[in-house]
């Protein structure tokens, strides 16, 4: 009630002001009338009785205004007066406005987009239902390279019998490509084949029809599907009358039962169609075969760690039981979100750190500009503050003039970001961020405010205590407002320009070692040449080509047709060509060698080619001989082998004309002779060494896999050819879809997009940081030159060369230059280890890197001092000492 | 003369509240009637005087209307509210505490 009370107070005092104000001087007008009729009444005369009466109740105007600051009303009232006067101010100075609210912008864009993403990436909340207690379960096969490893099914059946921490756990395969047939061209829809229980563990539910039930999920029961939003509106046109409808995926009937909800994406952006597994109880119980994701749901209130324990347990006893297959294989979870921020999260925090030093550079740029102004201001605040201004007041308005340049800058910054964002997210690769969106929202715009109020508070507060803090009568009584702020001022703003370079060598630095790492990715030999290859990917549905004889017919007539285009040099196939897949190995056994313990012994990568693949991609031949025309079906069995495997499984020997067979000592052996040794190829990431790895012919071998990459080496630029090798393939087969025609330096790009965006980010980042610092540079000295006119002109006129001159202004220039450099190295010497992660081929120590940054910024030093060098040199003598 | 800067801060608030709790009082008759009560001892002047009713007014202590003052002249009246009346209960506890513990420390040592 009292609350209401004071607060309809004040509105009538800020809405009805001329009624409040007559009453307030009714009310003081009678206290004088009273008074003077009491002194009339104690026998003085009307003259004496009022100057009696006014010199006892002092200043009239005085006492208003400490009733209206009473009534608080003030508040508002000094805002729009503070804010009407901050604008004229700024109108006054348009280049002063204009450069801040453009420095500011910089600042503040960068950080509201870097936060954007940050905040789609590691903050927003997951499209899942209690999404944090969803984890994914893996298996640690760190033993044979893969400590990431895709689980095999008997191990998932385990967990999921054995477990005491999850409420569900649920397995999705890589389903693999469904090629959607019938009706329009051959379209390929990736699809993941699902436990039934999948979209109850997520928590997710489906806009239309219904979800899997168990018995959708037991092997022979009728096929069922459900897409995804997009599929339904994108390739049946949102049709309400969908579930019911048959379709044919890989030429059999599927029945569609429902269709997820919009954005609903699970395991990645890819997936538009789950089906249910149908794993036969024999399935189930296989332990060799490690192909599926996992996901779990833990019950509420169980730790990540006990998870892990539970699983390592449960491991643990799966090794015991089987041995052969699940020797040193571990098991462990990983929350959902870390799963799918992954590796960008580290990327991204550097990024937003770089960002806060764009924004500081920024603020301190931004507050140095503000000193100076306010050595212009200071006798007009020292004038206020003699007509009675309280040290508050001067400090609120001088605060409301940085806010408001903050909140111009911050609202010119998030048109910048708004701009920007969409730009970002598109340079960031699906790997990145799969299941988010960047954009902008009220988190992105609520941070852009928060930030230009903290920028504004941050930058304004230093110039307003120095103003506010000044000696009345002394700096009124100082002649011109140049010498205002005096020697106190002058170093506050060389810290000021010191902390901007020292911020700058640290960006520059950071992108330094980035750039450089880049470059080394570049230049690296990933073992095969990217230039004028074509990709694509013709996956055979398994219902067609169920007989190997076809398949091999398929590869036969392509390959020749493709081969044989002009402009075509080589064509091959592959079951994946290098940046497609990490894994794709099997257990081999070597002849003449022991067997090894299970969990010894050696699994390389296999790859399924044709003939002419190695020429395709121009892999090196170390020695030994590449496949030829005889290497086909019913000659002897042979393979190529990296250098890796060479080195790691015959020790030193020459493994040419050597044998090998693969599978388990148990099963009869099928020997494969190495016919050659080949140069590493980088498979699973520019970055990343090879694994020992073996080729073979398609001929040869009946694999679980197929080649489906056709590999097409041009001479001029591969996307010409597309179409022609496009129709190449439909004159073999009209209804083989064809996938992800590409040429294969697109991989290479996409395979280095992450560290791409984040050394050019951090280059933009750090270039933004130099111009900053180089604009601090010249504006501090350039205002000394100013301050210091008169100085200059004694020093000339008594016989000062231009050259000493010009001495004093570079040796300021340098000195705050040496020694911003000197912290910033230090601080960025401590600070690049949080680099390391993307760093390839350079030490986060580099030498080269840190000396190089550093004679750029001197450079830029050094043409920042010259121009107000120059001025001060030209300087006539006469006029700088009748400057006043 | 006791000047406003020599009363312990708030005391004024006090003896204001005490003064209106009697009867309704404009600013002149307040200032007055302090002087008289504390026989002179008291001044209270006017530059705090009026920011200190306003302030009063405003935190909802007092409340303030017009009426006709004793020589026929509009005048600005305050009188205590009910909330006031509870906080001038306590302030007076709260100074009656006080100045006991000033006095009996004046006392013994």
């Amino acid at each position: 009630m009292r609350r209401l009370k004071s607060a309809t107070h004040r509105f009538r005092s800020l809405f009805r002001k001329n009624v409040v104000e007559s009453e307030l001087d009714q009310e003081l007008r009678f206290h004088l009338e009273r008074q003077v009729a009491e002194n009339l009444a104690a026998g003085m005369t009307p003259e004496e009785a009022r100057r009696a009466a006014m010199r006892e109740f002092g200043g009239v105007e005085q006492v208003k205004e400490e009733c209206r600051d009473e009534r608080r009303v003030n508040f508002f009232e000094t805002v729009i007066q503070d804010v009407s006067y901050g604008l004229r101010t700024l109108r006054k100075n348009p280049g002063f406005a204009f450069f801040a609210v453009a420095v500011l912008a910089l600042g503040i864009a960068a950080s509201t987009a870097i936060f954007s993403i940050a905040d789609a990436v590691l903050v927003r909340s997951l499209p899942y239902r209690n999404a944090e207690r969803l984890v994914m379960v893996w298996e640690d096969s760190s033993a044979y390279g893969f400590p990431h490893d895709t689980p095999a099914l008997g191990n998932f059946s385990d967990w999921k019998a054995r477990n005491e921490v999850f409420e569900d756990m649920a397995a999705t395969s890589f389903g693999g490509a469904f090629n959607l047939t019938g009706d329009g061209n051959p379209q390929e829809i990736l699809g993941r084949s699902v436990t039934a229980n999948l979209f109850s563990v997520l928590g997710a539910s489906v806009a239309l029809g219904r979800d899997f039930r168990a018995e959708d999920d037991i092997p022979g029961a009728a096929h069922v599907a459900i897409l995804s939003h997009k599929l339904w509106v994108e390739r049946f046109g949102g049709d309400p009358q969908i579930v019911g409808k048959e379709m044919r995926f890989n030429f059999e009937k599927y029945t569609v039962i429902g269709v997820m909800q919009l954005g609903f994406q699970f395991p990645d952006r890819e997936a538009e169609l789950w089906v249910p597994a149908q794993f036969t109880k024999e399935r189930l119980s296989n332990h060799g075969n490690h192909f599926l994701e996992v996901v779990g749901r833990l019950k509420p209130g169980v730790p990540l760690k006990t998870a892990n324990a539970n699983l390592a347990t449960i491991a643990k006893q799966i090794e015991k039981e089987h041995p052969d297959e699940n020797a040193k294989i571990g098991a462990f979870a990983v929350p959902l979100r870390e799963e799918i921020s992954g590796d960008s999260r580290p990327a991204i925090l550097v990024l937003v750190g770089a960002a806060c030093f764009v924004l500081l550079i920024a603020c301190a740029n931004v507050a140095n500009l503000l000193l100076a102004r306010a050595s212009g201001r200071r006798r007009e605040m020292a004038m206020r503050l003699t007509l009675g201004a309280s040290r508050g007041r001067v400090i609120r308005q001088m605060l409301t003039e940085s806010l408001l340049l903050a909140l111009l800058g911050g609202a010119a910054g998030l048109v910048l970001a708004f701009w920007g964002i969409p730009f970002l997210a598109s340079l960031i690769p699906a790997g990145i961020a799969p299941l988010s969106k960047s954009e902008v929202n009220t988190h992105v715009l609520l941070f852009g405010l928060a930030v230009s109020i903290a920028t504004g508070t941050l930058f304004g507060v230093f110039p307003a205590l120095r103003v506010s803090g000044v000696d009345l009568s002394s700096s009124l009584k100082q002649g011109g407002g140049r010498d205002g702020v005096g020697t106190g001022g002058r170093r506050l703003r060389d810290v000021l320009v010191v902390c901007e370079v020292a911020l700058a060598i640290v960006l520059l630095s950071g992108a330094a070692l980035m750039i450089r790492s880049l470059e080394n990715l570049y230049h690296l030999d990933p073992g095969f040449r990217a230039e004028h290859v074509l990709v694509m990917r013709t996956p055979l549905p398994r219902q067609k080509y169920e007989e190997f004889a076809a398949r091999k017919a398929f590869y036969d007539e392509v390959l020749e047709r493709v081969g044989n285009l002009p402009g075509v040099v080589a064509a091959g196939y592959t079951t994946w060509v290098p940046l497609t897949n990490t894994g794709g190995a099997t257990g081999i056994l070597i002849e003449n060698q022991p067997v090894p313990p299970p969990g010894q012994r050696p699994i390389p990568n296999v790859r399924i080619v044709s003939k002419d693949y190695t020429r395709a991609l121009t892999m090196k031949l170390i020695r030994g001989r590449l496949f030829d025309e005889h290497d086909g079906t019913g000659t002897q069995a042979v393979a190529l082998i990296n250098e890796t495997m060479a080195r790691q499984c015959w020790h030193g020997e020459d493994p040419i004309g050597r044998r090998f067979t693969r599978g388990g000592p148990t099963e009869k052996p099928e020997w494969v002779t190495v016919a050659g040794i080949v140069g590493d190829v980088h498979q699973a990431g520019l970055d990343v060494p090879a694994r020992p790895e073996m080729y073979m012919p398609y001929e040869q071998q009946d694999f679980g896999y197929e080649p489906e990459y056709l590999v097409v080496r041009t001479v001029g630029e591969p996307m010409v050819l597309a179409g022609t090798v496009r129709k190449g393939v439909w004159a073999v087969d009209k209804e083989q879809p064809v996938a992800d025609v590409m040429p294969l330096e697109n991989l290479v790009d996409d395979n280095l997009a992450a560290r791409r965006v984040q050394a050019s980010l951090l280059g933009g980042f750090a270039g933004m940081a130099l111009l900053l610092a180089a604009l601090g540079i010249y504006a501090v000295l350039s205002f000394a030159v100013t301050q210091r006119t008169q100085e200059i002109g004694v020093r000339v006129a008594l016989g000062a060369a231009p050259g000493d001159v010009l001495h004093l202004i570079f040796s300021h220039g340098l000195k705050l230059f040496v020694i911003g450099a000197a912290a910033g190295l230090t601080a960025a010497l401590a600070m690049s280890r949080v680099l390391l992660h993307s760093l390839y081929g350079v030490s986060a120590t580099d030498p080269a890197s840190f000396v190089g940054v550093t004679i750029l910024l001197a450079g830029v030093t050094l043409l920042a001092c010259y121009i107000p060098a120059r001025r001060a040199m030209r300087m006539d003598p006469m006029r700088s000492l009748r400057y006043e | 003369m006791s000047k406003p800067t020599d009363l312990v801060q708030g005391t004024l608030d006090l003896l204001i509240l005490k003064t209106v709790a009697l009867e309704p009082m404009h600013g002149w008759a307040i200032a007055q009637r302090i002087r008289q009560v504390s026989g002179n001892v008291l001044q209270v002047n006017q530059g705090a005087l009026y920011p200190a009713l306003h302030r009063l007014e405003q935190q909802g202590w007092i409340q303030a209307e017009w009426g006709e003052s004793e020589n026929n002249r509009r005048a600005k009246y305050y009188s205590l509210t009910k909330a006031g009346k509870k906080y001038l209960q306590k302030e007076e506890a709260n100074w009656e505490r006080l100045s006991a513990a000033i006095g009996l420390v004046l006392k013994t040592v």
